[in-house]
């Protein structure tokens, strides 16, 4: 191979040289950089919140009549209303509870084991009744749920009485990382309450508040006139073929409220949106920088070629055959875009830096580098040998012509 | 000579119709995608309130009572009802405002079928700071305010939906078990950012009905969007009337604004805020005291209100245009110099320097105005499909929308895309010398 | 060494047919040295190109070097244009980016030579032509002779049977022509066979044989010195190292 005479070749060359290996180097900064954050957010959308999703539906129902002013009235339509909504055909579980997954909303606390100092942790926190766990499709790892009469003591209980609690795994080790986290305490962090860990959920994940895993379940009937009240329901099939059903079995139970049913799919979905379109953002631009990339370099090896037509023929009289001179651009193409791309590599790390640091976002992994550097190589070979194919044809008799 | 030249352009962009095409999408390209992403930003980014951004300044005071968790030594970012009131009182401000939202059944005449409504809660003050339009009427007085009346401004969506779209100054909406007297309608007001309700989801529409703040008790109208508390109610404090609570607990839900058009007004309306906190201290609340007065595009900032996705995203689509522009210089200079021989002729035929390198660059002129052009079409598809994904606001206002100035400026760019990619490959056409040329045939 | 026999070359340009060879027969030996006159058109060049396996023929048979190159892949054209044939350019055709060194080194770089051997080749042909000081120069650092005499070295560093010289003295002044031909001359006196086109009667005359073309027929054939016998006589130092 010729790597000396054409390296000492491109040195004569200079602005064609600058021009492909900027322009590759910058693509390469911005492919990997697209690449990594594109990686990032798929991992994040692609989470699981370790729940049944594709078949709960959620239903809202806030009254607007003056009876059910009375937190009594309301207290006994709940009842009625699981009642109403487990009666319907397709309906596997119901669940009464203040926990709206893939929401982004939800209520937040601070608690530490009993009788201790410092940092407190923050953790989600939900009422819930007995259904729960069923409605989710989480199952119990350890120790138990709540029975009826835990959820209908719930909101009565006064505050100096231990309150049973079913927490997930990552709540459990936070406090007690030895294990055997059933049937020890966690308190409040101003100590107003506390309570008995019962029960341990393995999966829990629902993206709000920095509280990574960690979630209390607390058994009670979380209803008010203002808030009115919410509804998880586990379907057979498609939640979504029965939420007209849903809907109306609530307004069969009480007219006077207004009733929003969802899918817990459609709540994700729009949850999910603007990093959706981040991602479709994030590769069509790469997309379409490869592609202009691609452009410039046809175009330029193109220029390249068709400007030495008389140096192809003297090379094909001097004992070239095509395939030499396919190789020889090709060869020429490969070098100055592998120059491109070990710059490249060192500016996407400096485009990283600029991003992580003003910015927000990951680190780059090698990988993702690597990955990138390959790609271009092969776009960079593969866009050289439409012009290189074409030089040669040029034939071995323009060496002769003299005009 | 300018028509000459444009003529000459366009015969050598008919010449070669591939790459003048190659060399118009590549700029199309690299306008149209910076220019989607960096709308994008600008619409999230830029001024909410123009003109009175600088003046406008967000209190936040350090109420938490527990000690012990470093998340609760940083002020809170909203603050109670009560403390609300009292800044109220500050005449250093020209003018404050303090703000929640709530939700409430709007009640239609005729017993038709109620419907939920978010709702903001507000003083008078509000409707000036932050240039709120009017169809209709105007904001409430400052004596509906402190007395309160049962008044409200509504959207014109709404007023289109309770009254068909007729002038309802001082009629009457029902709200729950609440007559409440319309004093104005909304105009057109689709801010991008909901910059009174930056903590919390910013981006939303806003609110439909605005209420006088004093409403909330006699209303009983609880935060809606969020809310934050550290307290547990002391005995039977639920048991008092919503007014008495909202007085007494320590629940933090209400924004506070003053406008402080004069810089020097900040360090004295620091000055009340840490004199009344102090006072408070003395009285058991406020024990780890930690005022902050900060401006609205400080707090943009601070609460992320543009995505750093969105960020990178503009950042990443500047550096596209630098590719496309570096892209433009090869496709330029391989273009001139093919033809280094009809520019020789030129040249021996007398054509000076000077004129061979406005010929070229009218030429990358003329490609560039093309280009964006045809950029600034594939930014509105690309900003169409941001639409989608983010929503129309109340009357189909599109959320992303491209403003004139931002067309200018993107026709703009690929003309200085054009040029600055076009000099250096015109002036290499033309600084050899013709012979050259001639000899190299 | 070259045998052509009713070799016919036919150029089309859309429905025009031109005959550039017709019936073209020529017989050259080992160690002669043929020039070749013609008129502009005559179709001295399509010869060239025809005999140095640049451009293929429609009819007749050729030989070189004993072997029938008449019907050859692009391949072994290639191999044969490399090995067995050197030629000398009016227009030089060195490639401007490479220096001297480079340039020479080109067909050794296609015939596949080691570097050592590349490299005593080419200093060798280099300080034949004497431009050992001129080695690392680009062709625009030379003045036309010196560029011709790179391109000669590019022919003797790849020791071919066969020199085809396309007027090489043609873009040249007198003195620098002057020194061409005698390179050439000691050249074919080492055994190498060469065939030259010129517009140059003198430098014709210094052939053992001048050929005429035109009209793509050889028109006259005059043997002007009986070979091997009356060669030129100046000897340069260099052929010491041949």
């Amino acid at each position: 191979m010729e790597f000396g005479p054409i390296f000492r070749s491109l040195l004569r060359n200079r602005a064609r040289v600058v021009l492909i290996v900027a322009e590759v180097a910058l693509t390469l900064a911005i492919v990997a950089n697209c690449l990594s954050l594109i990686l990032d957010t798929r991992a994040k959308l692609a989470r699981p919140s370790g729940f049944d999703d594709e078949h709960i539906a959620v239903l809202q129902a806030n009254p607007f009549d003056d009876h059910l002013r009375q937190q009594t009235v309301l207290d006994s339509l709940v009842d009625q209303d699981r009642r109403a909504l487990r009666a319907v055909p397709g309906v596997r579980a119901v669940s009464h509870t203040s926990l709206r997954p893939w929401q982004r909303s939800g209520s937040l606390t601070a608690m530490r084991v009993p009788g201790t100092r410092g940092e407190p942790v923050h953790t989600q926190i939900c009422s819930v009744d007995p259904g729960i766990f069923e409605t989710l499709g989480v199952s119990i790892a350890e120790g138990r749920g709540f029975t009826e009469a835990e959820y209908d003591h719930g909101v009565a209980a006064p505050p100096t009485e231990v309150q049973p609690v079913v927490v997930s795994r990552a709540l459990a080790d936070r406090f007690y990382p030895s294990g055997g986290a059933v049937g020890k305490q966690i308190g409040d962090a101003d100590e107003s309450q506390r309570y008995l860990i019962v029960g341990i959920v393995d999966h829990y994940y629902n993206p709000f508040g920095n509280t990574d895993e960690r979630v209390v379940f607390q058994p009670a009937r979380s209803v008010a006139f203002d808030r009115g009240s919410q509804y998880l329901v586990r379907t057979e099939g498609d939640p979504g073929r029965l939420l007209p059903q849903l809907e109306k079995a609530l307004l069969g139970t009480e007219k006077g409220r207004l009733v929003q049913a969802r899918t817990l799919v459609d709540d994700r979905t729009e949850l999910h949106g603007p990093d959706r379109i981040l991602v479709a953002s994030l590769n069509s631009v790469m997309a379409l920088l490869v592609l202009v990339t691609a452009l410039g370099i046809v175009g330029l090896t193109s220029f390249s070629v068709g400007e030495r037509r008389k140096q192809i023929g003297t090379r094909r009289a001097l004992g070239a055959d095509r395939a030499a001179i396919v190789r020889h651009f090709l060869l020429e193409n490969w070098m100055v875009t592998s120059l491109g791309i070990v710059l490249g590599v060192g500016l996407a790390y400096a485009l990283n830096f600029g991003i992580v640091t003003w910015v927000a976002g990951a680190r780059l992994s090698p990988a993702v580098v690597a990955a990138g550097a390959v790609g271009l190589w092969i776009i960079g070979i593969g866009a050289a040998l439409g012009p290189a194919l074409r030089g040669a044809q040029v034939a071995p008799a323009i060496a002769t012509r003299n005009v | 000579m300018f028509l000459y030249n444009t003529r000459l352009a366009w015969k050598s962009i008919r010449r070669n119709p591939m790459l003048s095409f190659l060399i118009v999408l590549g700029i199309a390209l690299g306008v149209g995608v910076s220019t989607t992403f960096i709308t994008a930003y600008h619409v999230l980014a830029r001024d909410p309130v123009p003109g009175k951004s600088d003046s406008l300044y967000y209190v936040r005071m350090n109420s938490w009572g527990v000690a012990d968790d470093p998340f609760l030594r940083t002020p809170p970012p909203l603050i109670t009802y009560r403390d609300a009131l009292e800044l109220l009182k500050s005449r250093i401000p020209v003018r404050s405002t303090a703000t929640f939202q709530s939700r409430a059944n709007v009640f239609p005449e005729g017993g038709a079928h109620p419907f939920s409504k978010d709702l903001r809660l507000a003083t008078a003050d509000f409707f000036p700071m932050f240039a709120v339009p009017f169809r209709y009427g105007g904001p409430w007085s400052r004596e509906a305010d402190e007395r309160p009346e049962a008044v409200a401004v509504i959207s014109s969506a709404l007023n289109d939906r309770l009254f068909g779209g007729a002038n309802s100054v001082g009629r009457t909406i029902r709200l729950e078990n609440h007559p409440v007297r319309v004093v104005g309608v909304l105009g057109t007001w689709r801010p991008r950012v909901r910059a009174f309700g930056l903590i919390g989801s910013a981006l939303s529409p806003p609110e439909e009905i605005l209420l006088p703040l004093a409403l909330a008790g006699p209303m009983e109208l609880q935060p809606h969007e969020l809310s934050m508390s550290w307290r547990t109610p002391l005995p039977g404090e639920d048991k008092l009337p919503y007014a008495s609570q909202l007085m007494l607990n320590e629940m933090l839900f209400v924004g506070f604004w003053a406008e402080l058009p004069q810089a020097s007004q900040v360090p004295a309306y620091k000055h009340f805020v840490d004199a009344y906190v102090a006072e408070q201290k003395k009285l058991g609340r406020f024990p780890h005291p930690n005022n902050q007065v900060t401006s609205m595009l400080d707090l943009m900032e601070e609460m992320k209100v543009v995505p750093p996705q969105t960020k990178a995203l503009a950042a990443i689509s500047l550096l596209f245009l630098v590719v496309a522009a570096l892209n433009l210089i090869g496709l330029f200079l391989g273009k001139f110099l093919a033809r280094a021989a009809t520019v020789g002729v030129r040249r021996a035929l007398g054509a000076s320097r000077a004129t061979i390198f406005v010929q070229h660059l009218v030429e990358c002129e003329l490609m560039g105005l093309a280009g964006g052009l045809f950029g600034v079409l594939l930014s509105l598809a690309g900003l169409a499909v941001l639409n989608r994904v983010y929503g129309d606001g109340p009357g189909g206002v599109a959320f992303f929308r491209l403003d004139l100035p931002m067309v200018f400026a993107a026709v703009g760019l690929a003309l200085i895309a054009g040029a600055i990619a076009g000099v250096y490959p015109a002036w290499r056409i033309c600084a050899i010398p013709p012979a050259r040329h001639l000899k190299t045939q | 060494m070259l045998k052509m026999e009713n070799v016919t070359k036919i150029y089309r340009t859309g429905m025009v047919e031109t005959r550039a060879l017709r019936d073209f027969t020529l017989e050259v030996e080992e160690g002669e040295f043929v020039t070749l006159t013609g008129p502009s058109g005559s179709g001295k060049t399509t010869f060239l190109n025809v005999s140095g396996l640049l451009d293929g023929f429609e009819q007749g048979k050729y030989w070189l070097d004993g072997l029938d190159v008449s019907r050859l892949s692009d391949r072994e054209m290639s191999r044969i244009r490399n090995e067995k044939i050197g030629f000398i350019f009016q227009s030089f055709n060195l490639i401007p980016d490479l220096d001297v060194f480079d340039n020479v080194d080109v067909p050794l770089r296609y015939r596949g030579l080691k570097a050592k051997e590349r490299k005593e080749r080419i200093d060798r042909a280099v300080a034949q032509v004497g431009l050992s000081s001129r080695l690392h120069h680009l062709p625009s650092q030379l003045s036309g002779g010196q560029q011709q005499r790179v391109a000669i070295a590019r022919v003797l560093a790849g020791d071919p049977k066969l020199i085809l010289a396309d007027e090489p003295t043609g873009n040249l002044d007198s003195a620098m022509a002057r020194e061409i031909m005698d390179i050439l001359d000691q050249v074919n006196e080492a055994g190498t066979t060469i065939i030259m086109v010129t517009h140059n009667p003198e430098h014709a005359a210094r052939a053992h044989r001048q050929l005429h073309i035109a009209d793509g027929r050889m028109v006259d054939l005059e043997r002007i010195a009986p070979f091997p016998l009356n060669r030129p006589q100046p000897v340069s130092p260099a052929r010491a190292a041949v």
